[in-house]
């Protein structure tokens, strides 16, 4: 009877030798997804990967599918990292995948179409959904590689344009197999941070291989949820990734991404120079309003003066002239007085007065009065006395000398 | 004047100076204690844009990691 081994010994036997060689326990392998299926209950991804000649199981457990950036699907080509080796229950040989990523221009595209599908479908881009940027930030987060040329523009540019505002770094890998995780830490952490207005992901150009990473769709929705406005700027103007998509902005460079950020600082001066004009203009033209209601109400304050002068004048004016007036009265009694005192006087000196003791008034002809010296015999005259005139005619004139009389 | 928090704070003040001596009702002696005001933040924003230079610091986001984790 021929020595014979079950299966079991046989595929264990197999799976040891298979194991030994130590090619296949770290190997990478192209091939074209096909019968992709994911179990409902574990999670685990069963396909087989293909080329033009051959077929090779290929099985993903859950864990490491979980953190795929893209989905996998049919007819995509890709890359996957891992080991193979015999499946002992099945006899199958089969690849173990660790990681995958889609490989060359047509499967990524298709990667990339389909994540931007899901994602639109979910609202994720939703122009809505954009949040406006801070007009001056006074602190920026930047989710990008500390020495990568990114930074360096990034900081000439907003350097030059807004030096007012405070870059938070959170230096991050942007290549490699770390590269997501370490991306998600920074967005978070600095989403986290009470100090930035805006956090700001990154990076320079790159091949699509190297920009793959910003497809990832766990940086997609931790974007999707910061609370913080996002800005991206990866690669170059040709370049665009999921992250692009659901950032709140999306520049080209990271040069033209810093020049969004921030305001320009020479446009603040002119601001500034336009507002202190505007102010300066302002109380100017106030002032000269004030001066203006001011004059205008110059002349009617002066009119006012004048009429309260030219009332003073006309009282001053009536008040002398009932001083002339009362003035005048007196004296025209005093006068009358006098008068009548002269007139008194006058009476007692009157002629006619002593015509009433005796004496009479010799007159001529035409009535004047003459005195006797004064008469030729002859003439005719007339004595007036007190109550009766006699015409008479002058027989002879004889004078004598006054001491004769006496 | 209280000396503003820093310059997005002075021009916006600024900006509201000018908006309440535009105000036909802001009476003239407040206007010129306003106008005296923006002399003063006008220098202070002016003086700050000359002065200003870019900071850079670095977090790490890992360990912020850990301890948001904690």
């Amino acid at each position: 009877m021929a020595e014979y081994i079950r299966v079991s010994a046989l595929n264990a036997l197999a799976r040891r030798v298979l194991e030994t060689c130590d090619p296949l326990n770290n190997l990478i392998v192209c091939g074209e997804i096909s019968n992709f299926t994911r179990h409902s209950k574990s999670g685990h991804l069963y396909f087989t990967l293909k080329d033009e000649q051959s077929s090779v199981k290929t099985v993903m457990f859950r864990d490491k599918a979980r953190l795929l950036g893209f989905a996998p699907q049919n007819g995509m080509l890709v890359l996957v990292y891992g080991r193979a080796t015999l499946y002992e229950r099945d006899g199958a040989f089969q690849v173990y995948a660790e990681y995958m990523r889609p490989f060359g221009a047509g499967a990524a595209q298709m990667a990339f179409d389909a994540l931007r599908k899901k994602l639109e479908a979910e609202g994720l881009f939703d122009p809505a959904r954009k949040r406006p940027l801070p007009p001056m930030p006074r602190c920026i987060g930047v989710v990008t590689s500390k020495t990568g040329a990114a930074l360096q523009d990034v900081c000439h540019v907003i350097g030059r344009r807004w030096p007012l505002t405070k870059l938070l770094l959170a230096p991050v890998n942007v290549q490699g197999l770390e590269a997501e995780q370490s991306i998600l830490d920074g967005i978070h952490a600095l989403d986290a941070d009470t100090r930035p207005d805006l956090i700001l992901v990154t990076r320079g150009g790159g091949s699509k291989e190297d920009l793959w990473v910003f497809n990832s769709e766990r940086i997609a929705r931790a974007v999707s949820q910061c609370r913080k406005p996002v800005v991206s700027a990866v690669g170059h103007e040709i370049d665009y990734t999921i992250l692009d998509y659901v950032a709140d902005l999306r520049a080209p460079t990271p040069s033209a991404a810093a020049e969004v950020c921030v305001p320009d600082i020479r446009q603040v001066r002119q601001n500034l120079f336009i507002l202190r004009q505007n102010i300066q203009k302002n109380m100017q033209s106030r002032l000269q309003m004030c001066y203006n209601n001011l004059n205008v109400l110059a002349p009617q304050r002066a009119l006012a003066a004048q009429k309260a002068a030219l009332e003073g004048r006309a009282k001053a004016l009536q008040d002398v002239a009932e001083a002339v007036k009362s003035a005048n009265i007196t004296q025209m009694r005093q006068k009358d007085l006098a008068l009548r005192t002269a007139a008194a006087m006058a009476e007692s000196l009157s002629p006619y007065g002593v015509l009433a003791r005796g004496y009479t008034i010799v007159r001529d002809k035409s009535g004047h009065c003459r005195s006797v010296g004064q008469l030729k015999s002859g003439q005719c005259i007339t004595i007036q006395g007190a109550d009766a005139a006699a015409s008479c005619t002058v027989n002879q004139v004889d004078s004598f000398s006054p001491e004769e009389t006496s | 004047m209280r000396t503003p928090k820093n310059f997005e704070d002075g021009l916006a003040r600024l900006q509201e100076i000018l908006r309440q001596m535009q105000d036909e009702t802001t009476t003239l002696d407040k206007s010129v204690k306003l106008y005296a005001e923006a002399a003063q933040l006008i220098a202070y924003c002016n003086n700050t844009l000359d002065q200003a230079k870019l900071q850079i610091e670095e977090i790490d986001a890992a360990s912020a990691k850990e301890t948001a984790g904690e």
